[in-house]
């Protein structure tokens, strides 16, 4: 039973990482721009077609593909952000958290049927990280799993370095506490604008390159991770990077968790997800601001 | 709905040109000043419409396959002259796989696009919400690759199928497995209308037979099972059949999560996917040697009894896309087609009474074998339903091998291969 129990809890635990990856990037990307983010799951998704192509057309290695997806999701947030979200800056916008929403839904819609059109309907799988299982007594655990832990934790690692003991990092935390008082200070607020959905985009996109392997790619795979998401910001603490990281682990490994004890067995993978949910409900209850939530952080 | 009703100057392009026809048309041609608005007409498109989903969130690649096929269709019947001297027209309308996408793309299809009738779908659900519009206006509707007992257990006059229904599908699966002599069966299924009756016919199968199974429900649109396969694996009795009822996006990350964590298929423990994905020309990419031993159904016709027209339709369709077998799921959408040009044809007019009968008396040859519709409501599910639906169950032997290819291991009468089940390593 303990084998079990430390069997389930290790495949959460990869879970969860992989959850907390996508969303520290929508927190990044809510801290600074004060908008949800509904085009991150395919932001997402679009990471893990990056990577695809840039094996199978480029021959650049698995792992490489990775990196090159983060880049090419970095680039094409940034494109959006410069595009279509510049008027969420301006004073003259009205209703700037309505905007943000309606443009981010619209995006969402757009990039899964542009996905659709060029990249096809048929679900890809990408070459495996590293084939075969890790196998330790009753522990198996396929080499993938452990690649995505891996580099998961390498990324959010990064992120907190980056935020916390950088020049930029710092700016990005200023901006994200007063634009006004950022710019008074000398800090060009419209370029951490641009950075932070850049680098919230390269999360979800290096999430999306993690999980081809093992989830195979379609132009709908941002659906769930996205509803996800946005659980997990909710329940970390809108805005805190370090409350999206363990809300992430902790959903990742109550889903498992509850899918390997719940008592009726027929029914435990169908409430998973609605388990979840419901550890949300409670933690909100009585904490409603989530795990590190700042009280004044909202929607403009 | 009707548009028309004028004789039959010509039915089909295989019809000859007789007296009669000749006579008709010379007829016509002369009441010509007369009729005015419906002389016009005789030039007109025959407007058809198809539904089905391509775009997510539904199973768009195959409903994009499905629609490739009526393309197929719709080009040989233009290129042989229409049906009735007239053009024909096809309208796709996506309906995401939704059941209130469906239902407005059904009135649509209906009200703004005029159709004489309507054919395809993929999923049950969004059928029997488009079915609704169908019968409220009397349009004829030939449901393909939708398997729910319910769509023609309803006793709609407008509603056919062309695919088997879950009682003719997995009824055969529990009876298989019964045979292959498994004792202890573990099954995922789809938590929708098809996949909850599915599960529940096939667990009426192995009760009869004395075996054990538990069944667990999933939400369709799931992509990691690793901790019900874990619990799965970890059971006091263990597996030795793993079922998965599954037609959506999940299905392939299933196969190759149970694969690669040992649980199936192995020499212990066989493994099944029903619902379509184990035949799509995407599998061997998605599963790798996961695939290899799975068995699956395929409800197209087997190779040893395809005729002609089968023969021409694989090699269209390989020729159009990319070498890609097609699917049981693609030819349902190519006949659905054909047995509603067949019925305009035979009706002589786009009355939907008029093809309605055409259809309860069609003994049409598609690429599916010969066609007929039961009129009987006992069961209920037999109204309108296509009873001699082919069905196989395939078992894979090597990886990357093609659907057309695979040892039938199921029905005996069509098996290629002495053995029902073989295990993975003998």
């Amino acid at each position: 039973m303990t084998d079990y129990i430390l069997i389930q809890a290790l495949n959460g635990l990869v879970i969860g990482i992989i959850y907390a990856v996508i969303a520290a990037g929508l927190t990044v990307i809510f801290s600074i721009l004060r908008i949800v983010n509904f085009a991150h799951g395919e932001v997402y998704m679009m990471g893990g077609y990056f990577a695809y192509f840039a094996i199978s057309l480029l021959g650049i290695p698995p792992m490489a593909g990775v990196v090159f997806a983060m880049a090419a999701s970095f680039a094409l947030s940034v494109l959006i952000e410069r595009t279509l979200l510049t008027p969420l800056y301006s004073p003259t916008t009205e209703r700037k958290g309505d905007y943000g929403i309606l443009v981010t839904f619209g995006i969402s819609i757009f990039l899964r049927n542009i996905a659709l059109i060029v990249f096809g309907p048929y679900p890809l799988r990408p070459p495996s990280f590293l084939t075969g299982a890790l196998i330790l007594g009753p522990l198996i655990m396929t080499w993938d799993r452990v690649f995505d832990a891996g580099a998961a934790i390498a990324m959010l690692v990064f992120l907190l370095w980056f935020m916390h003991r950088t020049a930029w990092g710092e700016a990005l935390n200023a901006v994200s506490q007063s634009r006004e008082s950022a710019a008074i200070v000398g800090i060009n607020d419209q370029l951490f604008y641009m950075l932070a959905f850049g680098l919230g985009g390269a999360l979800a996109g290096g999430a999306g390159a993690l999980v081809g392997p093992i989830y195979s790619l379609s132009p709908s795979m941002g659906l769930i991770p996205d509803t996800q998401a946005f659980a997990i910001v909710i329940l970390g603490g809108m805005g805190s990077v370090m409350g999206s990281i363990l809300a992430g682990l902790m959903i990742g490994v109550s889903e498992s968790m509850f899918v390997a004890l719940f008592p009726d067995p027929s029914r435990s993978l169908t409430y998973a997800q609605a388990f979840s949910l419901l550890v949300l409900m409670v933690v909100l209850l009585v904490r409603p601001t989530g795990f590190f939530g700042r009280i004044h952080t909202a929607l403009d | 709905m009707a548009d028309d009703s004028k004789p039959a100057a010509s039915i089909l392009p295989s019809a000859g040109l007789g007296r009669r026809s000749v006579l008709a048309a010379g007829g016509a041609a002369a009441a010509l000043p007369l009729i005015g608005n419906r002389a016009r007409a005789a030039g007109e498109p025959i407007v058809l419409g198809w539904v089905g989903p391509l775009s997510p969130p539904g199973g768009y690649a195959e409903g994009t396959n499905m629609r490739y096929a009526a393309e197929i269709a719709l080009e040989e019947i233009n290129a042989q002259g229409g049906i009735l001297g007239r053009p024909v027209q096809i309208v796709f309308a996506d309906t995401r796989g939704m059941p209130a996408e469906g239902r407005t793309a059904a009135e649509r299809l209906v009200q703004q696009n005029k159709v004489a009738a309507v054919f395809g779908e993929f999923h049950s659900p969004v059928a029997l919400a488009e079915m609704e519009v169908f019968h409220k206006y009397g349009t004829p509707f030939m449901a393909c690759d939708v398997w729910s007992d319910q769509i023609t257990a309803k006793g709609y006059p407008e509603v056919f199928r062309n695919a088997p229904a879950v009682s003719l599908i997995d009824v055969t699966i529990g009876q298989w497995i019964a045979a292959a002599g498994f004792k202890n069966v573990a099954i995922i299924a789809e938590k929708n209308d098809v996949g909850l009756s599915a599960r529940t016919l096939v667990q009426q199968e192995l009760a009869k037979a004395g075996i054990k199974f538990d069944a667990v429900d999933a939400d369709p649109n799931l992509t990691d099972f690793t901790a019900q396969i874990l619990r799965f694996k970890s059971n006091a009795t263990p597996y030795d059949f793993f079922l998965a009822i599954y037609a959506e996006a999940g299905a392939y990350p299933m196969i190759h999560q149970a694969h690669d964590l040992g649980f199936a298929p192995t020499a212990t423990c066989g493994a099944y996917l029903s619902g379509g994905e184990a035949v799509d020309p995407t599998f061997w990419e998605n599963v790798g040697d996961a695939g290899t031993f799975l068995v699956t159904e395929n409800v197209g016709l087997p190779k040893s009894a395809w005729n002609d027209k089968t023969k021409a339709f694989v090699a269209s369709y390989k020729a159009k896309h990319n070498n890609a077998d097609p699917s049981g799921a693609v030819m349902e959408s190519y006949d659905g087609a054909w047995l509603l040009f067949d019925a305009i044809g035979t009706a002589g007019n786009t009355e939907s009474k008029a093809i309605i009968e055409a259809l309860e008396k069609t003994q049409y040859v598609g690429a599916r074998g010969q066609y007929s519709f039961s009129t009987s409501h006992e069961p209920a599910w037999h109204y309108h339903q296509f009873l001699d639906a082919p069905l196989t169950i395939l078992q894979y032997a090597e990886a990357k091998q093609s659907q057309a290819n695979a040892p039938i291991v199921w029905p005996k009468e069509y098996a290629t291969v002495p053995y029902v089940y073989k295990k993975p390593g003998t």
